[in-house]
């Protein structure tokens, strides 16, 4: 009788599990386990994380990791994901022109025209010209309302001045109102009101309660309050675009000032395969995609130097580097998953933090290398443990011999195991024939999908976004959840989340700190999902399908971290529906859902050879 | 027939005027409406809970001196949504502020300052 332990090391998740073999070789699963992948799949520093892994599931049964008598480790595919962002388009305003912002309690309605008159230099005015009056937080609501009661032209003196619109640091647009005699469209909440350059001709704008800005996001409307003539007009066309949307707004006319909207020099992809084909990154994620399937069998994919997409691929190539000691040139980019996307980046030279949604593209590519060092894991691994350590079995081989497990499969059968770095495809036939492959694009781009669309200041909230379903907190007893559903809770819900999006994890709720619509996250996630998981499935199987042609497969069975999603599997299920393919999410040994199927598989192998 | 104006209640005892003054600029500038009455009890959280009971919105705000305190209905003993003993311009501001915004249903402002 002897413990045998299955290891898969992945890109993100190192899975374990333990069988016990009795001498007439019969097997029992005692247990199992996950950790996150320390280091980068396929180097030394796995040796931790396997280590973790193990005593975790030998734990559960109340055992050490020295009672263990056999480690098999995968022989990995010496394929490793990465991914990168790169925006085609950017917006850059010299000499800060422009104020777009939402901020919560404006004052006014409609729209002015003045010249900015800095609350300090108010003795300045002079009687007949319209002005913008600016305050700092320095100032009171207060004091302001007294200086426009008592300088402005409704203060009943006749030489009073002129004031049309007010721009607020404070948030006091509403206490303003509430005490000045005149009724004019307030701004407030702008951070950066000391950039503000006194004398300089203005227009203001505060949308009706319910709307949005209406003549200042229109290029046509802010000619008409500023007198811009049709070259002028034409160089505010970006501020009008990234003001759409947004209540409250300022245009300034600065006569030196200049907006460009660049396009940045993109730069082209060269695909090196059974055809070389060049195509440029601007021509779109659906023409990239399919020039990679025209160019048959990709030996190696490179970009232009020095452009945007030739250093994505540089870095991502010099990253994987450290992974394969020898020459840069063994290792090759052997798939790319290009998908189009639109990123909200920081207008250099705005006023208020104001974004503009650029054009980008988001690739993921599949790095391989001559061969991963697995035996250098498993020396290290066996001097550490002290236990005898193997490297078996191909992946894509283990994989499917794991799903066989899930109740209800039999030959032939197709696996697609979804990751963190990479979708792969196997097709086992009835005579046990394994084809397979690997693509890029996995679990790791849709977050970075999400991250960028949302424009979330950190990757980990949007893995969280990724993995769990939202709520929005309506009051502090009950929470409405994105399927309309309500949901009442018997004590009250901690007031930081009110009002918020949250997530439903296992462990509580995440509120999302920045102020989206739950619709607009919902939507982001759900296409980033479909823009990479549906795509990949297709080109996966498509790739390993007899005569190429999905009809020719019956049953798929979904497995990897990513097949634990609770949207994923649903919309592969959807998609394959007209292909009348059997397809769900696997459940490896009837208990394990979708992991462990290679851990699983090492096991069972063992059991095989020793027969 | 008497018609009562939807408000949140400000329930005072021997309010310091300071405070008094930002937590109800707070709730002004969200264009809420707001009543302040004097009430004979030395709590902040018992004037809260009590305003918040009487408020038609079922928000409430109890001021004793300069310790403030805001509680919506509901709420159980000993859970308030803010309270502070000796509350800053801002926070003043912004217990204001939240008691609004606890009705319009957005978040609570934090202590950000501007």
């Amino acid at each position: 009788m002897s413990y045998i332990a299955g290891v898969d090391i992945g890109n993100s998740t190192t899975e374990v599990c333990v069988g016990e073999v009795t001498g007439n070789g019969n097997l029992t699963f005692l247990t199992s386990a996950s950790c996150p992948t320390t280091g980068t799949k396929g180097t030394i520093e796995n040796v931790y994380s396997v280590k973790n892994a193990l005593k975790l599931a030998m734990s559960r049964i109340g055992r050490e990791t020295s009672d263990i008598d056999l480690v098999r480790l995968n022989e990995a595919a010496p394929v490793i994901g990465d991914t990168a962002m790169e925006t085609l388009t950017e917006t850059v305003i010299t000499d800060s022109s422009m104020i777009g912002h939402n901020p919560s309690t404006p004052a006014g309605a409609g729209q002015a025209v003045g010249e900015i008159l800095l609350i300090g230099n108010i003795s300045r005015g002079v009687p007949g010209t319209p002005y913008i009056l600016a305050a700092s937080a320095e100032h009171s609501y207060e004091e302001v309302a007294a200086v426009v009661n008592q300088y402005g032209s409704g203060s009943g003196q006749h030489d009073g001045i002129d004031i049309v619109g007010i721009i607020l640091q404070a948030d006091e647009a509403v206490l303003v109102e509430n005490r000045i005699h005149k009724k004019v469209p307030i701004i407030d909440e702008v951070r950066r009101i000391d950039r503000l350059p006194d004398g300089v001709p203005a227009a203001i704008e505060v949308a009706l309660p319910g709307q949005t800005v209406r003549m200042l996001s229109n290029p046509y409307g802010i000619a008409t309050l500023l007198g811009l003539n049709a070259e002028e007009t034409r160089t505010v066309t970006p501020i009008a675009k990234s003001l759409i949307g947004k209540r409250s707004a300022v245009v300034l006319k600065t006569p030196g000032g200049n907006i460009h909207e660049n396009i940045l020099p993109a730069g082209e992809i060269y695909f090196h395969g059974d055809r070389n084909i060049t195509i440029n990154l601007d021509e779109g994620a659906d023409k990239i995609m399919a020039a990679a399937a025209d160019a048959g069998d990709i030996r190696d994919i490179s970009g232009q130097p020095d452009t945007n997409v030739g250093n994505m691929l540089s870095r991502i190539r010099t990253g994987m580097s450290e992974l394969d000691k020898s020459a840069e040139a063994d290792i090759r980019i052997t798939d790319i998953l290009a998908v189009d996307t639109l990123a909200p980046v920081l207008i250099s030279g705005a006023l208020a933090g104001e974004t503009c949604l650029e054009k980008a593209v988001g690739i993921a590519a599949m790095v391989k290398t001559q061969k991963l060092p697995m035996q250098e894991i498993a020396d290290r691994l066996k001097t550490e443990l002290n236990t005898e350590v193997k490297v078996a079995g191909v992946e894509a081989v283990m994989a499917s011999l794991g799903a066989l497990t899930t109740p209800g499969t039999k030959l032939p059968l197709a696996i697609l195991d979804m990751g963190g770095g990479s979708t792969d495809a196997a097709v086992i036939s009835d005579d046990g024939h394994v084809t397979m492959t690997h693509q890029a694009g996995a679990g790791e781009l849709v977050s970075m999908l999400i991250q960028t669309e949302l424009g979330l200041s950190d990757r980990h909230i949007a893995e969280q976004i990724k993995k769990y379903p939202l709520a929005k907190v309506e009051s502090l007893f009950h929470m409405r959840m994105e399927n309309g559903q309500m949901t009442f809770v018997d004590e009250s819900i901690d007031p930081r989340f009110f009002g918020r999006v949250v997530l439903l994890t296992e462990s509580g709720l995440i509120r999302i700190e920045e102020e989206i619509p739950m619709e607009k996250i919902v939507q982001v996630r759900r296409e980033a999902k479909r823009k990479v998981f549906v795509t990949n499935a297709f080109r996966a199987l498509r790739k390993v399908a007899p005569e190429h042609n999905l009809r020719n497969i019956s049953t798929v069975v979904l497995v990897g971290g990513s097949a634990e999603d609770f949207e994923i599997p649903e919309m592969l299920m959807e998609a394959f529906t007209d292909y009348r393919i059997v397809c769900g999410r696997g459940n490896i040994r009837g208990s394990e859902g979708p992991r462990n199927a290679v851990a699983t598989g090492l096991v069972l192998s063992y059991v095989g050879e020793q027969q | 027939m008497i018609i009562q104006r939807p408000s949140i209640f400000i329930y005072t005892h021997q309010a310091d005027p300071a405070v008094l003054k930002e937590v109800c600029a707070g709730v002004e500038e969200e264009g809420v409406f707001y009543d302040t009455v004097e009430f004979p009890d030395e709590c902040m959280e018992k004037l809260a809970y009590k305003a918040a009971r009487d408020s038609m919105l079922g928000s409430g705000i109890g001021i004793f001196g300069t310790a403030v305190c805001l509680k919506m209905r509901g709420l159980e003993k000993g859970r308030n949504i803010e309270s502070y003993l000796a509350p800053s311009r801002i926070q003043c501001r912004n217990i204001g502020a939240n008691s609004a915004r606890a009705i319009k249903k957005l978040p609570f402002k934090e202590d950000y300052g501007i």
